[in-house]
């Protein structure tokens, strides 16, 4: 048929796709509905189209928001809410901007925000994949923009302290997911036994909270006291992405965990070792003439402590 | 919205009386109206009201088990996200309207040049928040789209029964009743966003039903204010 359709979105880590939750979304809208797409993660950001991120480029058709992305794979018949009924359509609009309203800012906060998670996770991963010298500019404007957003959205009277406008989200973002999870209740997907958009849209969203190791976790750790959620993501990731999970977090941070233990002992002993010769070097005389000498007081010098130590 | 408020009261039978004050944005505690003021408590915001009147005993949603609700959250944010941002949008983002009527209704307290330094200063605040949240870029025909598709997903969901959640009301009636009853019945410049609503059959006479169930019988009493009563006559029209 056509030419395949591409996708320019942000590269993944810590066993996901993509770190991003609107790129998130749309590759899982595209494997739910069986649209061929060409994932393209962005190393060189000056060559993104438009600067928008997630954008599906068509032959000559440039979309860059997730709905109107989805809405165009719908019309190309990739529609992956064929079954649903009209009650369950809306149903999704409305959970959809639950995850907005009371997940997103949280989300952002956590990424974008929350000054140890920013410096120590976020800002370098994100520099890593831009060119230089955006990658100096660029995180630090989606730090702002994030801040800007919780800000305007949800930072009006009485809550005049940013700790308090924190405290909001989080309580706002926890209740969300326990309605999230009362919702899922035990079934694999949201309508049944098919994923639909809003599977695809809760994924992109619950995903990156799961999965990304951050220095300060309060959401991810309220998001692993609710199984299903848990399961729900693990699943879509086995099923439709081939990425294992037992190959990273939680079994595989374990494993790293232990290398680096033993890393670090080796280095210790290494470490004892070079102290040991350094104290004999030290302790035999350094002149080359006196070499034989120097040999016997070295031998003596190894004997000497042991003599110490014997009573 | 203030509808939405007494609406939500009414259902709940509990009698009140509607004040209007040009300074009510600074008497309230979160800045936002309305509010409500009872002995020593002022109150304001539909969450903490349902949650100060779920206190006292009453609450509406007891009925539901905790998909329902977990539902009715969702669709109340709905609403919030698409209905109450289409409306802002149209009264401070859409240039025709501002000039006309946003302007002119919001400077009408105050005297010139006041009233055009906060009205302006408002715009401001309020197109500021649109840029974050990535409605500046939309045009009319764009909002007046989301708007459809927000009164088709709640046409949808009510359906043929005669609230949302079955027989008996809910947060959820109240809030959606005070924002369409405010979009059929506050005249702009076009009607394009009335016309849409009235697009849906089962949405209006959804409003219609409330209003009578629960404003009629309160204008016997005489003890609402004029608002609901020219509010009343508007849509009866």
């Amino acid at each position: 048929m056509a030419a395949p359709m591409e996708l320019s979105c942000w590269g993944g880590d810590w066993g996901l796709p993509s770190l991003h939750p609107e790129s998130l979304t749309v590759m899982a809208y595209a494997k739910f509905s069986g649209a061929p797409l060409a994932v393209n993660t962005i190393t060189n950001f000056w060559r993104a189209p438009k600067g928008d991120v997630p954008v599906l480029v068509s032959e000559d058709i440039v979309i860059s928001q997730p709905a109107k992305i989805l809405n165009f794979l719908r019309k190309q018949k990739y529609n992956a809410d064929y079954e649903l009924s009209a009650k369950q359509g809306a149903d999704t609009l409305a959970y959809i901007a639950l995850l907005e309203e009371k997940l997103l800012p949280a989300l952002l906060h956590t990424f974008w925000v929350e000054a140890e998670n920013y410096c120590s996770v976020t800002k370098p991963w994100f520099a890593s994949r831009i060119a230089f010298p955006l990658s100096l500019y660029l995180p630090g404007k989606m730090s702002r923009e994030a801040l800007n957003r919780i800000l305007l959205t949800r930072g009006g009277p009485p809550l005049y302290s940013l700790t308090e406008v924190e405290a909001q989200i989080y309580r706002d973002a926890k209740e969300c997911l326990n309605l999230l999870s009362k919702r899922l209740g035990t079934s694999q997907f949201f309508f049944g036994h098919t994923p639909t958009t809003l599977d695809a849209f809760v994924f992109g969203f619950l995903a990156p909270i799961y999965k990304v190791c951050f220095p300060r976790v309060q959401l991810q750790e309220h998001l692993k006291q609710l199984p299903n959620l848990c399961r729900f993501c693990d699943n879509i990731l086995a099923c439709y992405f081939r990425l294992t999970v037992s190959g990273h977090s939680p079994a595989g941070q374990d494993t790293a965990d232990a290398n680096l233990q033993k890393l670090t002992q080796l280095v210790n002993k290494e470490s004892n070792l070079i102290e040991k010769m350094d104290d004999n070097l030290r302790k035999s005389p350094q002149h080359p003439p006196r070499k034989l000498t120097t040999l016997k007081l070295a031998a003596g010098g190894e004997g000497s402590p042991l003599n110490r130590l014997s009573p | 919205a203030t509808l939405c408020f007494q609406a939500f009261l009414q259902m709940c039978n509990l009698p009140i009386r509607v004040v209007c004050r040009a300074n009510a944005e600074y008497m309230s505690p979160s800045g936002k109206l309305p509010f409500i003021h009872v002995g020593n408590q002022v109150v304001s915001e539909l969450g903490p009201i349902v949650q100060f009147v779920k206190a006292k005993g009453h609450s509406l949603s007891d009925g539901l088990d905790e998909v329902q609700k977990a539902e009715m959250k969702a669709y109340m944010e709905l609403v919030n996200n698409m209905l109450l941002t289409a409306e802002l949008y149209l009264q401070w983002c859409d240039d025709v309207t501002v000039e006309e009527i946003t302007h002119p209704r919001y400077g009408s307290p105050y005297p010139w040049p006041l009233n055009r330094i906060l009205s302006y200063q408002k715009q401001w605040e309020v197109r500021r928040k649109m840029k974050a949240i990535g409605w500046a870029g939309k045009t009319l025909e764009q909002v007046l789209e989301d708007v459809d598709q927000c009164c088709q997903a709640l046409s949808q969901r009510l359906g043929t029964q005669p609230y949302f959640f079955n027989k008996q009301p809910t947060e959820l009636d109240a809030l959606v009743f005070g924002h369409l009853f405010t979009i059929l019945t506050t005249q702009l410049i076009t009607d394009e966003l009335s016309e849409k609503v009235k697009n849906y059959s089962n949405l209006t006479a959804f409003c219609r039903r409330i209003e009578q169930q629960y404003f009629e019988g309160h204008d016997k009493d005489s003890s609402t204010s004029g608002a609901a009563r020219s509010a009343k006559r508007s849509l009866l029209r």
